[in-house]
């Protein structure tokens, strides 16, 4: 008995100690450098890969490991690695974060590297460099953007002799279209109106006139007139029965509901593109049309950035990589693995072709009309109101400008919380 | 079986039966989306038996993380962590159950306080003493943190206060000090304790999903849950192939309880909690 109980210890100690210590060696000026690039899509991790192996060839003494951590624990993952002061040389960063991160000194200002990369920084959507600049200083160069656009079932409409949607579009064609694609005896809607902020309801606060977050980032536009009807668009589309109820689409998301053809129209992003056209179930029967119109043309725009962390054991070849994974040639890498469309200026092409059974041009052609993701210093403290109020107005327990205007009192007390 | 046994047994056999197809069916369903389509996967209505039977699903699980590496180290770290805890929990428990010293009981009452702590909140400090030791993304960063814990100690102190005082009594008449009756009275003597906390600490560290995550980088140095997590996209995720590489690292762990059947279930009955 004793004897077996020895070896087991003895055989834990020999599997500790001799486990090796991690940590590569980390040199300056041409000595040998390993940078590590967090991202959080596994749909693209070949993509960096392959970007990272391009920087090696331009830098044989950088080596670069990219580290995939699904998006549900990136961020947790990444706060504690910033607290201890040891996250990723460079990372992926998002609008609703930035302010968060750039206000702590957590981000390196890379202003000096891509004047040194002699990067154009007017290649990117304005919007996005905008997105990431933090008091006057670039924190990141956009990566990628995504927009909105209506994506619909062919084989449906065809089947209701309903005409394709296309630019010219108004939100009274979409609530014809819709109303005339329902049919409960097949339980079929004409589209899904889930509660969702990017995909759908910025797009119509937007299009009505409304707006989210006033410019100086100071006041909510909630209670705004135009923001509610932008509101209303979509629970008057479930009032209207023309979409499943809530109760439906938490039981089976929106996205499986349109490729299993139960929902005629989905508002999706760019993103989508990619899952559908590996579902072999959808081949030849969806496409994507521009948004219909409201008072005016509007769409949401939203895009990552690559960014190098402050205490970096390697700040310059960090900033340097980031400069360069959001640069020309890393850009068009990106655009050909077809998930994302990249934020480089002429690139975007490339990603249209990567899906040509898609009409993707209709996610670039909006981008003129193109309005930032809404966010603020905190963003993530008043969506969560957004999400939890806004639910009671898509149930139907509350009157959706009554909502409105009690989130936009929830949101004005976050604001104020800031700075 | 006498007639009259058995028309007694049949309603709890039937309402066992229907318990045991519950506990079953997210198994069945687990593998018949492994082997299902992506389209198929996600289509609603759901189809219950694949069109096809796609085995590719569990060739793409080796192509999408490095699952050997990635088994190994989670069976190291199971094994580091059983050990560990079977070994320094015994300890400790019998210090708090038999051995006087002064503060005994306030040291218990501290090691107690813990249980209470959600251990979330040890996520991040625990996270800057690896990195104080240089061991981030190390196996050791995986076993280490794990060969702790108060509710080991807590359930073998509360074993070892059953056992009768006279066996120890009697050695150390003999002559053996406290690390001998420990050894080879107390230690014997708690075996039941000792498998259920095994059984436990097995489980809880198979399942491990935060820690491994938060403190390796590679993914040659993952552990299968962290690796698993990987394959969900942000915005595509394909099913079949996750739900292959999560049948595959349940089989481990339900082969060790097909083994280990009835030990499982003493170890369940005693302590009245399955992790």
């Amino acid at each position: 008995m004793s004897n077996r109980w020895w070896k087991v210890l003895a055989a834990a100690t020999v599997v500790v100690s001799a486990a090796a210590c991690g940590g590569g060696g980390s040199g300056s000026d041409g000595g040998p450098v390993t940078l590590t690039y967090a991202i959080w899509d596994k749909d693209q991790q070949p993509a960096m890969e392959k970007i990272a192996q391009e920087y090696t060839k331009a830098h044989p003494n950088v080596t670069v490991k990219v580290q995939l951590t699904a998006n549900k624990e990136y961020w947790t993952k990444l706060q504690t690695a910033v607290t201890g002061g040891s996250a990723p040389d460079v990372f992926w960063m998002n609008g609703p974060r930035i302010g968060l991160y750039a206000a702590q000194g957590v981000l390196q200002p890379l202003d000096e590297q891509i004047s040194a990369a002699g990067a154009d920084t007017a290649a990117y959507p304005k919007s996005l460099v905008d997105l990431y600049t933090f008091e006057g200083k670039k924190y990141g160069l956009p990566k990628d953007y995504d927009t909105i656009g209506l994506w619909y079932n062919k084989t449906l409409f065809d089947a209701a002799g309903v005409k394709h949607p296309d630019a010219t579009w108004t939100w009274d064609d979409l609530k014809a279209a819709a109303a005339k694609l329902t049919d409960p005896a097949k339980g079929q809607y004409g589209i899904a109106a889930p509660a969702d902020s990017q995909a759908n309801y910025y797009n119509t606060i937007f299009q009505a006139g409304g707006t989210v977050i006033s410019d100086d980032g100071k006041k909510s536009g909630f209670g705004d007139p135009a923001t509610i009807e932008g509101l209303k668009f979509w629970v008057d589309l479930i009032k209207a029965g023309s979409s499943p109820t809530v109760q439906q689409m938490s039981d089976t998301e929106p996205t499986q509901l349109f490729s299993s053809g139960k929902v005629a129209m989905y508002y999706g992003g760019s993103w989508e593109a990619n899952g559908f056209a590996k579902n072999a179930d959808l081949t030849g029967k969806v496409d994507v049309a521009p948004l219909p119109k409201g008072k005016k043309q509007a769409v949401v725009i939203h895009g990552l950035a690559n960014v190098a962390y402050a205490k970096s054991k390697n700040p310059e070849e960090a900033a340097d990589f980031a400069v360069f994974a959001s640069g020309k040639q890393a850009q068009r890498i990106q655009a050909e693995a077809g998930a994302v469309i990249s934020a480089y200026q002429g690139t975007q092409d490339t990603w249209v072709k990567a899906h040509p059974q898609f009409n993707l041009q209709a996610f670039i052609d909006q981008v003129p009309n193109s309005v930032p993701l809404p966010r603020s210093k905190n963003t993530s403290a008043w969506t969560k109101h957004a999400e939890d109020l806004l639910l009671k107005a898509w149930t139907g327990e509350k009157d959706v400008a009554d909502a409105a205007k009690e989130l936009a009192k929830a949101v004005d007390e976050e604001l104020g919380k800031e700075k | 079986m006498p007639e009259r046994v058995a028309r007694r047994t049949w309603p709890v056999h039937a309402v066992l039966v229907v318990g045991a197809l519950v506990m079953v069916a997210p198994l069945v369903w687990e593998f018949l989306t492994s082997v299902k389509s992506f389209g198929e996967s996600v289509r609603v209505p759901p189809t219950i038996l694949p069109g096809t039977w796609d085995w590719s699903n569990y060739t793409k699980v080796f192509h999408s993380i490095p699952f050997g590496e990635q088994l190994l180290n989670t069976v190291l770290m199971t094994a580091g962590r059983t050990a560990g805890q079977l070994l320094l929990c015994s300890m400790a428990a019998y210090a708090f159950a038999r051995l006087a010293f002064p503060g005994r009981d306030v040291i218990f009452m501290l090691f107690l306080s813990v249980l209470m702590v959600p251990s979330q909140l040890f996520l991040i400090p625990q996270y800057q003493i690896m990195q104080e030791l240089g061991w981030l993304n190390s196996l050791q960063a995986l076993i280490v943190p794990g060969v702790f814990s108060a509710f080991g100690t807590f359930l073998l102190r509360q074993f070892f206060l059953s056992l009768p005082k006279d066996l120890e009594e009697a050695a150390g008449l003999d002559g053996a000090n406290p690390l001998r009756i420990y050894w080879h009275i107390m230690l014997p003597l708690a075996r039941p304790g000792l498998v259920a906390l095994g059984i436990l600490t097995v489980l809880w560290s198979w399942n491990d999903l935060m820690w491994p995550l938060v403190v390796n980088n590679d993914p040659e140095q993952m552990t299968l849950s962290a690796g698993l997590a990987t394959l969900k996209g942000e915005h595509f995720t394909d099913y079949p192939v996750l739900m292959a590489g999560s049948l595959l690292a349940t089989l481990p762990v339900i082969v060790v309880f097909i083994v280990m059947q009835r030990r499982v279930l003493e170890g369940i009955a005693f302590t009245g909690s399955k992790g």
